[in-house]
């Protein structure tokens, strides 16, 4: 009997340790990706659509976006609001495009305006495209990072070209709670490289790096002192 | 920022072909440098000095194991020995475009640090026209060496990827331009200037370019110089 209750109890206690594991783990998984997934598809979109093409044009100064191609999100992708003459396009990103080991990946209220150049737009746009088709059919940060990784294996997305900048200088990007609008930056975006390749990443270096995965890119970053509407920026 | 200062001191890597030798002749006489001056002093009597300041280009953190030139009678030499891939070297006043007022400025110190793409493909550049300038060429003479050069594959085209840091504090452009603005250089092959949204109102981007170099120079200030302090000269 008493071993019968011993059992009992062990099992209870194992039961109980089991649910408090699984709590735990869940908060501390919940900590790591406040988003884990996505939200519904209005969080997403801007009900304004003048209001979306207008932050897409403040990733660079209106010299650049002035005469460039403008995207803006739709439910089902991202749709052609204006037409371009110079080869730029802009748009406003979302979370989706985020590193996918990234606390603000899906997070709803991250809004990445950027320009492309000619080359950028070439290269860049049909991941975007790719991130966001997977993103509005639901599919998760996992099946998403396996999709991306078979779409380069394939080859049926392309490696950056030579020569391709990307303006984020946006007063009103959003990067999320921890990095708010960061800071007006350049990013450029090459096949995958070592960091040391430009001598990013290395103290007092002003060229920062992110290595993308399963992307086999590599991100340059550089800071500039203002933004898009020549107002400066905070210097540190 | 003045376009034309910006040309005049961006880049001490290149040369212009502005046409033949008495159009450079006439504008010798508008330059207060309007010959080469005695050797000696292009040179830097503190070798110990030269290997500094060439380093002081970049951040120590990409110097420190760069390998490092000096210049000499006879052309530049390895001063120190590298393990990066960066080459770093204090390039002198024949490498400005030969239209250049300050083409014979014996004062003019441009460090700079190239990335191994640049060390690869930029660098061979500097030297010839080094090797030509130190042989007795006129400029003209130089610039239809480079020509020749390039037509005979002697030199190479330039690598996707190659750029270089201009960062020093100590280092002086020229007359009118000082020590410039702390900034990072872009090489690519001749490109028009609005394919990276260059040169418009507001830009973070620069540009200048010679044909005779096959190379378009992308310049972006960063705010810090090499040593960590801010550059407090006007923003750019």
């Amino acid at each position: 009997m008493k071993r019968t209750m011993d059992r009992r109890v062990i099992q209870v206690t194992w039961v109980l340790f089991g649910v408090l594991s699984v709590a735990c783990q869940s908060q501390a998984q919940n900590a790591q990706t406040p988003y884990p997934s996505m939200a519904p598809i209005e969080q997403y979109l801007m009900a304004d659509r003048n209001a979306e093409i207008a932050l897409a044009r403040s990733a660079a100064p209106e010299s650049v976006s002035r005469d460039a191609e403008v995207l803006v999100l739709g439910r089902h992708g991202y749709e052609t609001a204006v037409k371009g003459k110079n080869g730029f396009v802009c748009a406003v990103e979302r979370s989706w495009m985020a590193p996918f080991d990234d606390p603000e990946f899906l997070n709803p209220d991250q809004r990445l305006p950027l320009c492309l150049n000619p080359p950028a737009a070439r290269s860049h746009l049909p991941l975007t495209f790719k991130m966001t088709e997977l993103a509005l059919a639901g599919l998760s940060g996992t099946q998403m990072f396996d999709s991306i990784k078979a779409a380069f294996d394939k080859k049926e997305l392309p490696l950056p070209e030579p020569g391709e900048v990307c303006y984020m200088m946006s007063k009103q990007q959003y990067f999320g709670r921890k990095y708010g609008n960061a800071d007006p930056h350049l990013m450029f975006w090459v096949p995958k490289t070592d960091d040391i390749f430009w001598g990013a990443g290395l103290p007092g270096s002003p060229v920062y790096v992110h290595q993308y995965s399963p992307e086999p890119i590599t991100e340059f970053i550089i800071s500039v002192s203002k933004w898009s509407d020549g107002t400066a920026a905070p210097t540190d | 920022m003045n376009r034309k200062l910006v040309k005049t001191i961006a880049c001490f890597a290149l040369a212009v072909v502005l046409g033949g030798p008495w159009q450079a002749r006439a504008l010798d006489t508008k330059t207060p440098y309007p010959t080469m001056a005695p050797i000696e002093q292009y040179l830097m009597a503190d070798r110990n000095a030269e290997i500094a300041l060439a380093r002081s280009a970049a951040p120590e953190s990409i110097s420190r194991d760069a390998e490092v030139l000096v210049l000499g009678r006879q052309g530049y030499e390895t001063a120190v020995k590298g393990k990066n891939g960066f080459v770093c070297m204090v390039e002198r006043s024949w490498t400005a475009g030969i239209e250049d007022p300050v083409f014979w400025d014996p004062k003019i110190r441009g460090a700079i640090c190239l990335n191994p793409p640049a060390a690869r493909t930029v660098l061979p550049i500097t030297l010839k026209k080094t090797e030509l300038i130190l042989a007795g060429r006129s400029k003209a003479q130089m610039s239809e060496g480079i020509k020749d050069a390039f037509d005979k594959r002697e030199l190479p085209a330039v690598e996707s990827g190659a750029m270089s840091y201009m960062m020093s504090r100590q280092a002086y452009l020229g007359d009118s331009a000082g020590h410039w603005h702390p900034h990072l250089m872009f090489f690519a092959p001749e490109t028009d200037a609005v394919t990276w949204g260059a040169d418009l109102p507001g830009s973070p981007i620069l540009t200048f370019g010679y044909s005779q170099d096959r190379l378009t120079v992308f310049l972006i200030p960063v705010a810090k110089w090499s040593d960590g302090t801010a550059d407090l000269t006007d923003k750019h």
